[in-house]
């Protein structure tokens, strides 16, 4: 049988994706990933319009398949990647989690949500903040949401030296 | 610095001594505020730089915005498609008049007073003009946007300069025009840019970055993160990667033993340089599937260029950076310690949609700030600028590899696409020429110690 999603489950998905990226617990959250997922960070095309085609225009990210942010998370712990030694500590906050009304397939829903990732480098000794909106596209695997699809929406995208997988 | 700057001192922040081979910079280059104040009034303000391509405004009445050091400019197109590079300045109170990066309009209006002008920068109207009682003498002032002192375009590259005494812009580019020109080629439709640009900052002088693209020798010290990842994906670690130039290549790993020539550097006149190696001809490469098309349009030693990985600077801001997939940059300084840049992915016109898209792909996993290499460019950059603040040895020694392979003029590579270059080294896998960044430095060093109202 087929779980329909409510906010109470896409806000425990999306809050345990946030904690597993502040705790770096980077495992459990590839397992919140399907081996197919995408990831998507698109670029702005100018001042008010994003990017929509990952084949045709340039995007900040664009995976597709959870394997490419496996080697993310591989390089940040490889030690071999200056810009991530050390990391940045990091807290994701996400609100106005909504599960989007439009019909979807049974056992698909999308979760539109805001989120702020505040950032401590203690390399540059630098404090700053990204945020955004996140919408995920979450499938019912086994009982259990998890994410098909991932697209960040940064807002401020100039970005100070670094952006990586853990403070989007 | 203004006022009693002995300029011809900072002449002596270079210790250029070519009969011995020696060649240093002084850390006050990258670090001291002084120096960076006249860099803005000497290079940004003092000389060609580059604004943008002349396909971010292609039909009548589009326009860009941008910036010659800390001046704003606006390069508008005509009704007639002629291209104006302006000051982005109002005559009446001097605010910023297009604030947008780029759109079409006809009528650019001032915000704050109404005053407007035309898309070839011509004073249309001046808001209550005839009730305003202004001087006789008014009018004859001038209200347009004034125009760059120069403007030039080179084959859709765009330069300004906000001073009359410049070279034309094709004897700026002197041989470096050879290496835009294979830019440009690479489609007989002409070249564009992918949409969606990308800005990032770094807390670090803006020559670090015109150095790093000339920098063979950081490769496999900065990026070993990024060619695990590659080796890995080689082996069938993962699947769902697109395929990497970098891959395809063993210019980075010396498996030929250190003798062969696997690239090099050329240095022009005027502060432009290329680092170059040598990728061949592979599936991994964006133009493969035209390369036939290529070799009949452009010829075998063109095309064998346009294959070459070209890390392209055109002093002082502009870089052109051809080897996972093909990075405009437009380098901005902002402070002695603080850079902005701006890139975007430039790519010939009409590429398949296959093409396109692996283009694109290794862009990003290679070029972004969100990407796998230039995080840690950026951040070496930031300890370096940490570490300028020393004095102890205030003379860096980074700039000596490759002297005694440095030839004068060019060579049979660059003969072969009528390319005359000042000074070329032909590199093994291990030489990673250093001597290419003089051209930087001594252009440099020519502009912030010309004497004043001497020649430039």
């Amino acid at each position: 049988m087929s779980l329909s999603l409510t906010r109470a489950a896409a806000e425990d998905l999306l809050y345990r994706e946030a904690l597993y990226l502040d705790t770096r617990r980077w495992d459990e959250w590839l397992a919140l990933y399907l081996p197919d997922a995408t990831f998507h960070v698109p670029a702005w095309r100018d001042e008010t319009s994003q990017t929509q085609d990952p084949e045709t225009e340039l995007s900040l990210v664009w995976y597709k398949g959870r394997a490419n942010l496996e080697d993310r998370v591989w390089r940040a712990r490889s030690g071999l990647s200056l810009a991530s030694s050390p990391l940045p500590r990091v807290v994701h906050l996400i609100a106005n989690v909504v599960v989007e009304d439009a019909q979807v397939e049974a056992g698909t829903g999308v979760v539109g949500s805001a989120f702020t990732v505040h950032l401590h480098d203690p390399r540059a000794e630098r404090t700053h903040a990204f945020f955004g909106r996140y919408r995920h596209v979450l499938v019912e695997h086994d009982g259990a949401w998890r994410i098909a699809a991932k697209t960040v929406h940064l807002l401020n995208d100039v970005i100070p030296t670094v952006i990586d997988f853990h403070s989007l | 610095m203004t006022g009693a700057v002995d300029y011809r001192a900072l002449q002596r922040l270079i210790d250029d001594r070519p009969d011995e081979g020696l060649f240093r910079v002084h850390r006050a280059v990258f670090d001291d505020p002084g120096v960076f104040d006249l860099e803005m009034q000497r290079i940004f303000a003092g000389g060609w730089v580059f604004l943008g391509l002349s396909c971010q405004a292609p039909a009548p009445h589009d326009f860009f915005t941008t910036m010659i050091g800390r001046v704003p400019v606006l390069v508008t197109r005509d009704g007639d498609g002629r291209l104006h590079g302006l000051v982005n300045s109002c005559p009446h109170k001097g605010a910023r008049v297009a604030q947008l990066r780029s759109g079409n309009s006809r009528l650019h209006v001032c915000p704050y007073h109404s005053w407007s002008f035309d898309s070839a920068g011509r004073n249309k109207a001046i808001k209550w003009k005839s009730g305003g009682c202004y001087p006789q003498g008014f009018a004859a002032l001038g209200q347009d946007l004034p125009a760059l002192p120069a403007f030039g375009d080179y084959r859709g590259f765009l330069f300004g300069s906000l001073t009359a005494a410049v070279p034309p812009i094709e004897d700026h580019l002197g041989g470096a025009a050879r290496l835009l020109d294979l830019v440009a080629d690479q489609s007989a439709d002409g070249f564009e840019l992918v949409p969606g640009s990308v800005t990032f900052t770094y807390d670090a002088n803006w020559k670090l970055q015109l150095e790093n693209c000339s920098d063979a020798y950081h490769f496999t010290s900065a990026h070993p993160s990024y060619i695990r990842i590659l080796e890995n994906r080689r082996e069938g670690g993962n699947t769902d990667a697109v395929k990497s130039i970098w891959e395809e290549t063993d210019y980075w790993t010396g498996e030929y033993g250190g003798s062969e020539i696997q690239g090099g550097s050329y240095s022009f006149a005027n502060g432009h340089v290329l680092n170059w190696g040598r990728f061949g001809i592979t599936p991994a490469h964006p133009l493969f599937d035209r390369h036939e098309e290529l070799l009949a349009r452009v010829g075998p030693a063109q095309m064998a260029w346009m294959f070459n990985m070209r890390n392209l600077t055109i002093f002082p801001n502009l870089q052109i950076a051809e080897n996972a997939s093909s990075q405009l940059r437009v380098i901005r300084p902002i402070a002695a310690n603080r850079t902005e840049m701006r890139t975007w992915c430039i790519a010939p016109k009409g590429e398949s949609a296959p093409a396109r898209s692996h283009r694109i792909r290794q862009y990003e996993d290679f070029f972004n700030p969100s990407g796998m290499a230039t995080p840690d460019d950026t951040v070496a950059y930031e300890a370096c600028q940490r570490g300028f603040a020393s004095r102890v040895e205030p003379w860096l020694q980074g700039y000596m590899r490759g002297t005694a392979r440095s030839a004068a003029g060019g060579n049979t590579l660059s003969d072969a696409i009528d390319m005359t270059a000042q000074r070329s080294v032909l590199a093994d896998a291990q030489t990673c020429d250093e001597t290419l960044y003089h051209s930087y430095y001594r252009e440099w060093a020519r502009r912030m110690s010309a004497v004043e109202g001497g020649p430039a």
